[in-house]
C-alpha cells in the first residue's frame, strides 16, 4: 500500500480520488472490530465469488449497511441464514477503493434470534428472582377505593380506550391519571420506567395499571427490560400489569403486585363496582339500624321484667314478715302465764305481791286469787308451815 | 379540614363493619350501643360523601420522554 501523498499547487494540497479513498481505507483499518446487530437481507452468494454480499438493516429505523464476508468463512459457519433473520455481525468498516463505497467487512456472523433472546431473558429472570424482586412477600394488596388510578399506556388509542372505558364503566366516579408513553422500540424501556415513576409520584395516585395491547415477542421486550422490571418492583404504590396477551409473560408481570390478563380484568382489580358498593353500604346501614334496635328492645324487655319484680317485691316481703310474726306470737303464747292458768293453776297475791311462801301471810288476811277466768277475794283461815 | 383528618373510604368502611359486628354480637350496653350506632351512621355518611366527592375525571400526565431543556 503506497503512502497517501497530496499534490501541491502553491499553498493548496490536493488529493487524487485514489489517494483519498486509500487514506480513508487505511484509517478504517486502524479502527477496532465491533459487533453490529441487524436484520440480514439481500444475501448474495455465488460459488464463483470470493466474497458473499448482504445488507444489514436496522428494524427500528430502516437504516441499512452494505456488508461483505469472505465466502469460505461464511460457508464454514454453516448458518443457513434466511432473509430477515436477526444477526450479530463482527467486523469493521471497509471502503471499496475503486468506488469509494463503504461496506462492513464481517469476520463472523451469529444468529441472534428468539432463542438467544429467551436465554438472555431467562438469565435476567434468574438474577432478579435471586434478588427477591419477584417474591410473594413483596406483593401488596390493592386499595379498595383509590383516590386516583394511574394508567400507563402506549400512545395507541385502542389500548388506552380499553382500560379507561373499563374503569369508567365499573366505577363512574373514578379519577384516572393517564400517562401515554413510548412502549416499544428504542428508548421505550427508559420511557416506561420514568413514566411509571412520574405516575406514582402524583399525590393522589394510589395504584397504577400498566397496559399494552398484544404484540410480537420483540414488541413486548421493553417490558422485560431490567430497568422496567426494577421500576415495577420499586414503585411506591401497587402496580397491576396488563401487558400483552394471556400467553405472554414479560418479566414486569413477575415484579408487578398483580397481573391482569385483560384491561377489563385490570379494571376489576383497581376499582370497585359502584352498584355493588352502594348496595353493600345500604345493607351495612340496615344491619347497623337493626343491630341497635335489637339491643334497645332487649334492654326494654329486661327493664320491664325488672319493674315487675320491683312491684311484687314489697308484697312478698310483707307476706314473709306476717308469717314470721305469727310464728313468734305462737312461741310467745306458749310462754304466757295465761296458758298455765288454763291448765288449772291459780295465782295468789297479797297486797299486789304474788305469794310464794305461806308464812308471808297471816290468819284473817285477804288475798286475791286469779283464775283462768275471773278472780276471787279469799280470807286466810289457817296458815301451815311448809 | 384536610383529607388526612378524615378516614379514607377503606378505613371508614372497615370501621363501619366492625361496629355492625359489635352491635350484632350484642354484648354491649345500651349507652354504648347508641354511641356505636351514632358512629356507624357518621361513617356511613362519610363513605357516601367520599363517593359523591369523586368526580370521575380523566387527567393527562403530560410528560415528554425526552424533555427539552428547562421543561419537565
Amino acid at each position: 500500500m503506497s503512502k497517501v501523498e497530496p499534490l501541491v499547487y502553491g499553498d493548496r494540497k490536493v488529493f487524487t480520488v485514489s489517494a483519498f479513498n486509500r487514506g480513508v481505507a487505511m484509517w478504517l483499518r486502524k479502527l477496532p472490530e465491533v459487533w453490529i446487530e441487524g436484520e440480514l437481507t439481500e444475501l448474495r452468494r455465488n460459488d464463483a465469488w470470493a466474497s458473499v454480499f448482504f445488507t444489514l438493516k436496522d428494524p427500528q429505523t430502516g437504516a441499512t449497511l452494505a456488508a461483505t464476508m469472505q465466502r469460505r468463512r461464511f460457508d464454514a459457519l454453516e448458518l443457513e441464514l434466511t432473509e430477515g433473520e436477526k444477526v450479530h455481525v463482527q467486523g469493521r468498516g471497509e471502503i471499496y477503493e475503486q468506488k469509494g463505497e463503504l461496506a462492513f467487512r464481517a469476520t463472523t456472523i451469529e444468529r441472534f434470534g428468539l432463542g438467544e433472546h429467551l436465554a438472555a431473558l431467562e438469565r435476567l429472570k434468574r438474577e432478579l428472582a435471586a434478588e427477591g424482586l419477584f417474591a410473594d412477600e413483596r406483593k401488596r394488596p390493592l386499595p379498595r377505593l383509590p383516590r386516583a388510578v394511574g394508567v400507563l399506556t402506549g400512545a395507541d388509542a385502542a389500548a388506552r380506550g380499553d382500560i379507561v372505558t373499563a374503569i369508567g364503566t365499573r366505577f363512574p366516579p373514578a379519577r384516572i391519571v393517564v400517562a401515554e408513553t413510548r412502549v416499544q422500540g428504542a428508548g421505550a424501556a427508559g420511557a416506561i420506567a420514568s413514566s411509571l415513576a412520574a405516575l406514582a409520584a402524583h399525590p393522589h395516585v394510589d395504584v397504577v395499571v400498566v397496559t399494552r395491547g398484544g404484540g410480537s415477542f420483540e414488541d413486548l421486550l421493553p417490558f422485560s427490560d431490567e430497568r422496567v422490571v426494577r421500576a415495577f418492583a420499586g414503585c411506591p404504590v401497587p402496580v397491576v400489569s396488563a401487558v400483552g396477551h394471556e400467553q405472554d409473560t414479560p418479566l414486569c408481570d413477575l415484579a408487578a403486585d398483580v397481573r391482569a390478563s385483560t384491561p377489563t380484568a385490570a379494571a376489576r382489580l383497581v376499582v370497585p363496582d359502584l352498584d355493588e358498593l352502594l348496595a353493600g353500604l345500604a345493607r351495612t346501614r340496615e344491619r347497623l339500624t337493626t343491630g341497635v334496635r335489637r339491643l334497645a328492645e332487649r334492654d326494654r324487655v329486661r327493664l320491664s321484667r325488672a319493674r315487675e319484680r320491683l312491684r311484687t317485691a314489697p308484697l312478698l316481703l310483707l307476706e314473709r314478715r306476717r308469717a314470721a310474726v305469727a310464728a313468734t306470737g305462737g312461741r310467745l303464747r306458749a310462754l304466757s302465764p295465761r296458758a298455765t292458768l288454763d291448765r288449772g293453776y291459780s295465782i295468789v297475791r297479797a297486797g299486789g305481791v304474788v305469794l310464794r311462801d305461806s308464812s308471808a301471810t297471816g290468819v284473817g288476811d285477804h288475798v286475791d286469787v286469779e283464775l283462768a277466768r275471773g278472780s276471787l277475794i279469799a280470807t286466810v283461815d289457817d296458815v301451815r308451815a311448809p | 379540614m384536610t383529607e388526612s383528618d378524615q378516614p379514607s373510604f377503606e378505613q371508614a368502611e372497615r370501621e363501619l363493619g366492625e361496629i355492625v359486628a359489635r352491635l350484632e354480637q350484642g354484648d354491649v350496653g345500651l349507652d354504648e350501643a347508641i354511641e356505636l350506632w351514632r358512629q356507624g351512621e357518621s361513617l356511613h355518611r362519610r363513605c357516601l360523601a367520599l363517593l359523591d366527592a369523586a368526580e370521575g375525571r380523566i387527567e393527562e400526565l403530560t410528560r415528554d420522554d425526552s424533555p427539552p431543556a428547562g421543561q419537565e
